[in-house]
C-alpha cells in the first residue's frame, strides 16, 4: 500500500476527490429531477398544454392598447421615484450598518447584533414588506418606498459589511498607527478602498428595485403594479401589454444608464 | 491610562530611543514568537534588524510601534513605556512603515501624506476632508522634497513601486516622528532603487537627528547604510554589532547554526 505522503498516495487522493465531485454533481441532478417530477414537470401534456395556453395569452396581448399610455406613464414615473427614493434611503441606512457589522472595527457583540437585525430584515420578501408598510402608513407610494428601503437594507448592509471586512487589514493597521480614530478609518481607509464595490452594488440594487417596485402596486403600495393588477383581473391583456412594454423600456434605459455610470465614475483600481 | 511618560535620568547622549528588556510575545498561548528579546537603540542611530523568515522581525517591529500587545517584559519607546494596549500616545513620536507600506490605494499621494497629521487633528474638519492649510502646505513640501511634487494629485494605485515608497516616507515624516520603524519596506524593489530610497531616508534621519530601526535582508545595503545590526533568529537576538563588521558568511553561519549561540562584536 502506498504511504499517505507518497506520490502514489497523492495521485489516489486526487482521483478520490474527482469521484467525490462527480458523485456530488450527479446527486444534485437527481434531486432536481425528483423535485420537478413531484411538480408534474414530466407529466405528458402538462407542458405542451401550457404552451398552448401561453400562446393564447400572448395573442391577446397584441396589439397593445396605447390609449392607456398617459395613465401608465404617470404610474411608471411614480414607480421610478419609489425605486430611487427607496434605494437611496436604504443605502443611507445600509452603509452605517455595514460599518457597524465590520469585525475589523467593532467588538463582536455589536457586530453580531447588527448582523442579526439585518438577517431578520432580509428574510422578509419585499412584497411582504409592502403589505406591512401599507398597514403602517396606508396605501400609496410612501408604503412602497419604505418597503424597498427596508428590503435594500437587508441586502446592502450584509454586502457592505463583507466588502468592508475585505479591506486589507495592513492598511487599516498602518493608518491606525498614524493616530487615526475609528471615524477617520471609515472616511480614509474603508470608504476609498471599497467605494467602487459599494457604489457598484448600489447601482445593482437600484436596477433590482426598479424591477421589484413594478409589482408592489399589487398590494396597494403605489406605482404601476396597481394597473397591472387591474388589467389582469379585468382580462384587459392588450392594456397589460402597454404596461409591460413601458416597464421593459424603463428597465433597459436603467441598465444602459448604470452601465454608463460604471464606466465613467467607477475607477479601475 | 495604560502608558506613562518615563522620566529620564540618563545623560541625553546616552538616552535610548528604544529600550526593550526580556520581551516575550505570543499570538497563541505558549507559542512564543519573541523569546526574551533585549534591545537598546541609542537616539540618533540607524539600526537594522536582520534574520531569516519567521524569526519574529515583523512582530518585534509591530510591538515597538504599539500595534501588538505582548505578554512579558518591558518596552520603552522614546521615553514612553508601552503596556501592551493598543492606543499608546507614543504614536505621536513614532512613525511606522509596514512591509506593504499600508497606503490607501484609492486616495491621492497628497491625501495619503495628510493622513500623517491625523493624530494632531481629531475634529470634524479632517473627517469631512478639510485639513488645516498649514498641514496641506507641509504635505506638499514633503512630496516636493522627495521628488513627487508633480504626483501630489495622482492616486496611489497609479504610482510606481518607488514612488509609493516615497509617499510612505512623506506620510511618516508628516507625523513629526522622533523614531521611525520600517519593516522591510524596500523588499519589493531592485537593489539600486532600494539603495536610493534608503539613502534618502538615511539623509533625512541624519539631518533631523531622528532614530531609525528597520528590518532589512540585503546585507550589502545593511553594511553600507546602517550604524548597527542585530540578528534575530527564532525569537532571540543571536548577534549584535557594528553593521560594517558583519559579513555575509558569518550572517549565514549564524542563521544556520542549530545551537542558537549568540555573537557580540565590538561591545
Amino acid at each position: 500500500m502506498a504511504e499517505p505522503g507518497s506520490l502514489a498516495g497523492k495521485g489516489r487522493d486526487v482521483n478520490l476527490r474527482r469521484w467525490q465531485g462527480l458523485s456530488g454533481a450527479l446527486a444534485l441532478l437527481a434531486a432536481l429531477g425528483w423535485v420537478l417530477g413531484r411538480m408534474g414537470f414530466f407529466e405528458p401534456g402538462r407542458l405542451t398544454g401550457g404552451l398552448v395556453n401561453f400562446g393564447r395569452f400572448a395573442a391577446e396581448l397584441f396589439p397593445p392598447d396605447l390609449s392607456v399610455l398617459p395613465v401608465v406613464l404617470g404610474a411608471l414615473i411614480e414607480t421610478v421615484e419609489m425605486a430611487f427614493a427607496g434605494t437611496f434611503l436604504g443605502f443611507l441606512l445600509s452603509f452605517p450598518l455595514g460599518v457597524l457589522g465590520t469585525r475589523t472595527l467593532f467588538p463582536r457583540p455589536v457586530v453580531l447584533a447588527v448582523r442579526l437585525v439585518v438577517a431578520v430584515t432580509r428574510t422578509v420578501p419585499s412584497l411582504l414588506w409592502a403589505v406591512i408598510m401599507v398597514i403602517v402608513v396606508g396605501l400609496g407610494p410612501l408604503a412602497g418606498t419604505l418597503a424597498l428601503a427596508v428590503y435594500t437594507v437587508g441586502y446592502l448592509a450584509k454586502l457592505y459589511a463583507e466588502i468592508l471586512e475585505g479591506v486589507d487589514p495592513e492598511v487599516i493597521e498602518a493608518v491606525r498607527g498614524l493616530g487615526a480614530r475609528r471615524h477617520h478609518l471609515v472616511r480614509y481607509v474603508l470608504w476609498p478602498e471599497s467605494a467602487n464595490t459599494v457604489l457598484s452594488q448600489l447601482l445593482f440594487m437600484l436596477e433590482y428595485n426598479i424591477r421589484s417596485s413594478t409589482v408592489l402596486g399589487l398590494v396597494g403600495a403605489g406605482g404601476i403594479g396597481f394597473y397591472m393588477q387591474v388589467y389582469i383581473s379585468t382580462l384587459a391583456y392588450s392594456r397589460l401589454a402597454t404596461v409591460l412594454l413601458a416597464v421593459l423600456v424603463v428597465v433597459v434605459v436603467m441598465d444602459v444608464l448604470s452601465a454608463w455610470a460604471r464606466r465613467h465614475y467607477l475607477l479601475d483600481t | 491610562m495604560g502608558i506613562r511618560q518615563v522620566a529620564n535620568t540618563e545623560a541625553p547622549a546616552l538616552t535610548a530611543a528604544v529600550d526593550v528588556r526580556d520581551l516575550w510575545m505570543a499570538y497563541r498561548p505558549d507559542e512564543w514568537v519573541l523569546k526574551g528579546v533585549n534591545l537598546r537603540v541609542p537616539k540618533g542611530q540607524l539600526w537594522v534588524v536582520m534574520g531569516p523568515s519567521g524569526a519574529g522581525k515583523t512582530t518585534l517591529m509591530k510591538v515597538l510601534a504599539g500595534l501588538l500587545p505582548f505578554q512579558r517584559g518591558t518596552v520603552e519607546v522614546m521615553g514612553f513605556r508601552l503596556r501592551g494596549d493598543l492606543t499608546p500616545p507614543s504614536r505621536r513620536v513614532v512613525g511606522y512603515i509596514p512591509q506593504q507600506l499600508g497606503l490607501v490605494r484609492g486616495l491621492t499621494a497628497l491625501e495619503n501624506v495628510l493622513l500623517g497629521s491625523l493624530a494632531r487633528h481629531g475634529g470634524l474638519g479632517p473627517t469631512l476632508g478639510f485639513f488645516p492649510r498649514s498641514e496641506v502646505t507641509r504635505a506638499r513640501e514633503y512630496l516636493e522634497m522627495l521628488g513627487l511634487g508633480d504626483k501630489a494629485e495622482t492616486r496611489v494605485f497609479q504610482l510606481s513601486g518607488g514612488e509609493r515608497q516615497r509617499v510612505a516616507i512623506a506620510r511618516t515624516l508628516m507625523q513629526d516622528p522622533k523614531l521611525i520603524l520600517a519593516d522591510e519596506f524596500v523588499s519589493d524593489l531592485d537593489l539600486p532603487r532600494a539603495a536610493r530610497i534608503l539613502e534618502t531616508i538615511r539623509g533625512l534621519v541624519r539631518e533631523r537627528g531622528l532614530t531609525l530601526v528597520m528590518n532589512l535582508h540585503e546585507i550589502q545595503l545593511v553594511q553600507e547604510l546602517a550604524d548597527h545590526v542585530v540578528v534575530l533568529k527564532d525569537g532571540k537576538i543571536v548577534y549584535h554589532g557594528p553593521a560594517g563588521t558583519l559579513e555575509w558568511s558569518s550572517f549565514r553561519a549564524l542563521v544556520e547554526a542549530e545551537d542558537g549561540r549568540t555573537g557580540v562584536a565590538g561591545w
